[in-house]
């Protein structure tokens, strides 16, 4: 018997997981994102954590677990992940929530079964990886950590999030006050915020446009100012982004559309994106000064890896 | 000021490259080639400041303003190189490659008197694109070490990895204010329009060839062919997907 897993087996459970998600798109069909929608995510978020953990204590016993915190799990994972990105730069991809214009589906690479797979044990690698980093002394763990732990932050956040996030438009006319918004599909949500536009105007130079607005909410809260482009009013968890106007009116248009975005899990994954930035930092201050060192450095790291 | 005006600046700063490079081969003369090569980073960028002046915003438009930056960038980081890991060729090698750049600005401009959009009048324009320069011109030069010692077997892979580290958490850092920024401005920090798509595919290969080197320290030529791989990708990114089918009229990046 083999005495340890390697990169090959690395690589032959990546084929697996592609053959495994090629054969779910068959008799299944693409992924159903929309059913990610709170409360599911957080039942799989915890089912993950808790998968990562067990597998982590179990690692003693269990080789595959402790292969898998390993480089030998991780780089064909990577190269799995990077060879799916580059077909899906290659590839014309649909609109979010339309139907491939092929059979196989890789034309709605986000919902392709191999492609989420394939980041999904990624995800899970690198969360195995940041179980073995997560001991003491802490500190010398820190930069691996914050780059490590901060990808898989941001990305499974952002992923079981996505389906909580809340993209509305609210079309208002001047003097008027909104509480109503409609959805990608066409359904009206009744907000609880609401927008008195004043006046909207477009200035000519820059061509700028922006809407004086005040903005009340349920609770009693009243504020007023200007919505412009790259300038979004945040307001009880909802931002409020300057979208559009009637264009066939331009500068003379009555109305104002705003974007409403809801994005609950947010915060997580800008915890997660400050912790990648903060990694890369270190990254770019600890690459060694002189060649001997970083052959020094190499030989301790790698024990700490296996 | 004007494009007309570019080789008043780039002329003089181009003598100072060259001068510094020539001394710094010859072994010595350390504080001159750091400060001629500075004298010329300060009349290049006297440049694009005037520029940002008269134009009213960073030139960062088109691609022609771009490569101004990329020009200003790879002497810099030859600098950097230079001063913090000794190498003495590094600073010919940039000051070849800053000499292409102008020599394309020169007799091939881009010019766009265009306004800004408005999506890119933010805070978060020039820091996102200057990053991502700074991030071209260090992998750029480590791919072209890579060649080197893939031609000529000289062994550069400390510079090699060091240079693509620096690249990488750079990249990582453009990255992540572009995230940033594409929420403020369009509600979503992560679209996967093509250039988007690009970026990620073209991190995760340097990221990849980061743990080759740790995994097969070893592994030489291999890695150095993937790093070539990488640049292919970072290429595609930069200005690639403006010719590649799949990408026609599906991107919020088309300006560049």
């Amino acid at each position: 018997m083999k005495k340890i897993w390697e990169m090959t087996e690395g690589a032959l459970v990546c084929c697996g997981i592609v053959v495994a998600g090629l054969l779910l798109q068959l008799f299944v069909g693409p992924v159903r994102w929309d059913a990610m929608a709170w409360p599911t995510n957080i039942v799989v978020l915890a089912v993950m954590l808790l998968g990562i953990l067990v597998m982590h204590l179990c690692r003693g016993k269990v080789r595959v677990f402790r292969w898998m915190s390993t480089l030998h799990a991780g780089i064909p994972a990577m190269l799995t992940c990077a060879m799916l990105t580059i077909l899906m730069g290659v590839t014309r991809q649909v609109p979010q929530g339309h139907v491939p214009m092929e059979p196989i589906g890789i034309t709605d690479m986000l919902s392709f079964w191999p492609f989420v797979l394939a980041y999904v044990w990624l995800m899970v690698l690198v969360g195995m990886v940041c179980m073995t980093r997560l001991r003491l002394p802490l500190w010398h763990n820190v930069p691996f950590l914050l780059s490590h732990l901060g990808i898989f932050i941001a990305l499974v956040c952002g992923t079981l999030g996505n389906a909580d996030m809340q993209t509305l438009h609210m079309v208002v006319q001047e003097g008027k006050t909104e509480w109503r918004a409609v959805d990608a599909r066409h359904r009206v949500h009744e907000l609880p915020v609401a927008i008195e536009l004043h006046d909207f105007f477009i200035e000519q130079a820059p061509l700028r446009y922006m809407s004086d607005v005040t903005v009340y909410t349920k609770k009693g809260l009243v504020v007023r100012d200007t919505i412009q482009v790259n300038k979004p009013l945040s307001v009880r968890g909802w931002k409020i982004y300057q979208y559009s106007y009637d264009e066939t009116k331009g500068a003379e248009s009555d109305i104002s559309i705003f974007e409403m975005v809801r994005d609950p899990w947010l915060p997580y994954v800008y915890l997660g994106i400050f912790m990648m930035l903060a990694g890369a930092v270190c990254l770019f201050r600890n690459s060694p000064k002189s060649s001997h060192k970083v052959n020094e450095s190499k030989i301790t790291r790698d024990d700490d890896m296996e | 000021m004007t494009w007309n005006d570019l080789w008043l600046f780039a002329l003089p700063a181009l003598v100072c490259w060259a001068v510094a490079a020539v001394l710094s081969l010859r072994g010595g003369w350390r504080r001159t080639v750091c400060l001629l090569t500075s004298c010329g980073l300060l009349i290049f960028g006297s440049y694009i400041a005037l520029m940002w002046i008269s134009l009213g915003h960073p030139p960062l438009r088109t691609m022609g303003e771009t490569r101004l930056w990329y020009s200003f960038f790879l002497p810099l980081v030859g600098l950097i190189t230079y001063v913090r890991w000794h190498y003495r060729w590094v600073l010919s090698f940039s000051t070849l490659l800053s000499l292409v750049f102008i020599c394309v600005n020169l007799f091939k401009p881009e010019i766009h008197s265009k306004e800004l959009m408005p999506a890119l009048q933010s805070p978060w324009f020039a820091p996102h694109v200057i990053v991502y320069m700074f991030a071209y011109a260090t992998t750029g030069a480590a791919t072209l070490m890579a060649l080197w010692q893939l031609l000529r077997g000289h062994d550069q892979l400390p510079a090699i990895d060091n240079l693509t580290r620096v690249g990488l958490s750079f990249l990582t850092i453009g990255m992540l204010f572009g995230a940033l920024w594409a929420k403020e401005a369009w509600g979503t920090y992560w679209s996967w329009d093509p250039k988007e798509t690009w970026a990620a595919a073209t991190w995760l290969c340097y990221l990849i060839y980061l743990h080759l080197r740790r995994s097969r320290p070893q592994a030489v030529r291999p890695a150095l062919l993937w790093l070539l791989l990488c640049f292919v990708c970072l290429q595609m990114c930069w200005w690639g997907i403006n010719y590649l089918p799949s990408a026609q009229g599906a991107s919020v990046h088309t300006y560049s």
